[in-house]
């Protein structure tokens, strides 16, 4: 019985830690949907662009790692500027689920040119943090997964100050709110998309740059697992929501880590989906918010 | 020559996948998740045949049929959400069918194979084609035949009654639900019928390829399908139809570029979205299309 219990509470703080890092893809997407009412499919394979040009400094001039750190954020941001010129600035009028599928074919059409690129070999990531677990009593406590916590928290204080306490935010805000509005204070839209822009996929490249080092081994397929896991993400927490989208991403990790320890790998995926359904049945708003689509 | 035959085999299969997702997409329901009607109606047409001892049609009307009812079945809570959320919703239901069948095990030995749906290992020896002595062009001939078929069911649902209210629906819930559409009604049947029409392109897959597993149906598929109305315009069934069989003579013919391929292909999408965002036949086009028609045909110029 107490073993039992430890393996839950153990899995309880693996999931959470795991969950940051759900919780910062959902925080991207929700962002970007915030403010610019679309939805952006390609963020999944920006940050894996991103990571992948995060190797550049280490493998070519051996840099030291915190250049990759920001290789990964700076790579990410230029990516994101392809995303904004080739999937969205076009695309003024017309249906409103035309960008879900211009971004589809961006998604393809980046994971296939890392493929070409890597000739589909996989790329390891330095270890930063070693590979021991640290011992707190009875528990495990994985260094990767404490440093993607850390710098989630890091990153949401910093966004919040940044949404909440700059200009600049208050100028996303009002463009969230009502972009003719917004328009008519004198703030920009067309800017405000493109820094959002910039923004989310900085937040992105972040993000991506402590999950390669838990993961190890690169391959462009995380890009796609990415975007899954944050429109899982968006769905249980609930569109537009920030503190929902971080919510949700700590619920998820949890209850994967938990369905992954106690049942196996077959049906830790199972209980994601099966958690979406459960809420797209009993609470389409999600956990926070406002209202379903 | 097989060759070729093996390319228009696979079209029509993504045709009856594409129109799948045009017959909810019309309802302005947007579903991702067709493919999990496709790997029901694989895998139980597969059961049917390599383990229950049925003949094709039987099988592939079983793998149809249920593959229907669960359409039926998702079409219900498919109306509590919209949008991008359906989508994912969507999407959810056919990974949760995937991996449903990646843990699967119901096997048999028969003629010293094991035969049947074996988890991760896939469902093979789907072989009742090749038992039977069946060619590879007349299978393409039932296919075709299959295709031609919902294609006329979907001619004569455009031109009904019905087909105005699927329209109607997806144009403003309210609206029809005010003039005395039942919205609930159409969008659950437009489901049933996109499971009906999906799990027979699933049942014709199984027994081309003998061979299913849970691979087959994930993302890539998922995607593949709903492009395919998109790309072709939600004005007709033909925009569908074209864009499958367009699409996918692209990506073999184009094979010489190998890697290239599925880059062209998400360019292609980026360039049609950029510029006729509702698809390529899209409804203007039907428009401009029945009035000519009419025109041509009518007496009266101008009516």
């Amino acid at each position: 019985m107490a073993e039992t219990l430890i393996d839950v509470i153990q899995q309880l703080i693996n999931g959470l830690m795991y969950g940051a890092f759900y919780a910062l893809i959902g925080l991207g997407f929700t962002l970007f949907f915030g403010v610019m009412k679309k939805f952006n499919l390609a963020y999944g394979p920006t940050i894996m662009v991103g990571i992948y040009l995060g190797l550049i400094p280490l493998y070519v001039w051996e840099a030291p790692i915190w250049t990759v750190f920001i290789a990964c954020v700076a790579g990410a941001v230029a990516v994101g500027f392809v995303v904004e010129f080739a999937c969205f600035r076009f695309l003024r009028q017309g249906h409103e689920l035309a960008p879900l599928m211009t971004t589809i074919g961006m998604l393809i059409l980046l994971q296939e040119a890392v493929v070409i690129v890597t000739h589909a070999l996989p790329y390891e990531y330095p270890a930063v943090f070693g590979d021991e677990s640290w011992e707190l009593g009875p528990f495990l406590i994985r260094p990767d997964y404490v440093a993607m916590l850390l710098t989630g928290v890091i990153l949401v204080v910093v966004l919040y100050v940044v949404v909440n306490r700059t200009r600049f935010g208050r100028a996303m805000r009002a463009v969230a709110e009502n972009p003719t509005v917004a328009r008519l204070l004198g703030v920009s839209v067309n800017r405000m998309n493109t820094l959002t822009f910039a923004l989310t996929s900085a937040l992105g490249g972040a993000t991506g740059f402590f999950v390669a080092i838990s993961l190890g081994a690169l391959q462009p397929g995380i890009a796609s697992w990415m975007t899954i896991k944050g429109l899982v993400v968006i769905v249980i927490g609930g569109l537009g929501s920030i503190p929902g989208a971080i919510l949700a991403g700590l619920l998820l990790g949890v209850v994967e880590l938990q369905a992954l320890w106690f049942l196996g790998i077959g049906y830790r995926d199972i209980f994601a989906y099966v958690l979406l359904f459960a809420f797209l049945v009993l609470r389409p708003a999600g956990l926070l918010g406002k209202a379903a689509t | 020559m097989e060759y070729y035959l093996a390319v228009l085999t696979i079209i029509g299969m993504h045709i009856l996948l594409g129109l799948s997702v045009y017959l909810v997409a019309i309802t302005g329901q947007i579903s991702f998740g067709q493919q999990g009607f496709y790997a029901i109606g694989a895998y139980l047409a597969g059961i049917g045949t390599a383990l229950w001892g049925l003949h094709l049609l039987p099988a592939m009307l079983v793998g149809m049929l249920v593959a229907g009812a669960v359409g039926f079945l998702v079409g219900f809570p498919a109306l509590r959400v919209k949008g991008l959320y359906l989508g994912i919703a969507t999407f959810g239901f056919g990974e949760l069918v995937r991996l449903t069948f990646l843990n699967v095990r119901y096997t048999k030995m028969i003629d010293g194979k094991l035969v049947g749906p074996n988890g991760a290992e896939g469902f093979r020896h789907v072989s009742y084609i090749y038992d039977h002595g069946l060619t590879q062009s007349q299978y393409l001939g039932i296919i075709y035949t299959a295709v031609a078929l919902v294609a006329v069911c979907l001619y004569i649902l455009e031109r009904s009654k019905l087909g105005a209210k699927f329209r109607a629906v997806e144009e403003d819930e309210l609206a029809a639900a005010m003039v005395g559409i039942n919205v609930t009604a159409v969008k659950v049947f437009a489901f049933t019928l996109s499971g009906l029409v999906a799990g027979l392109g699933g049942a014709m897959f199984v027994h081309y390829s003998t061979y299913i597993d849970h691979d087959m149906v994930a993302l890539p598929l998922a995607v593949a399908s709903v492009t395919y109305p998109m790309l072709g315009g939600l004005g007709s069934f033909w925009g569908t139809l074209l864009a499958a069989a367009f699409l996918i003579f692209l990506t073999e013919s184009l094979r010489f570029l190998q890697e290239f391929r599925l880059i062209l292909y998400g360019m292609l999408i980026i360039a049609t979205m950029t510029f006729r965002p509702r698809g390529i036949i899209d409804e203007t086009v039907m428009l401009k299309l029945r009035g000519v028609w009419r025109r041509h045909r009518s007496p009266y110029p101008g009516m």
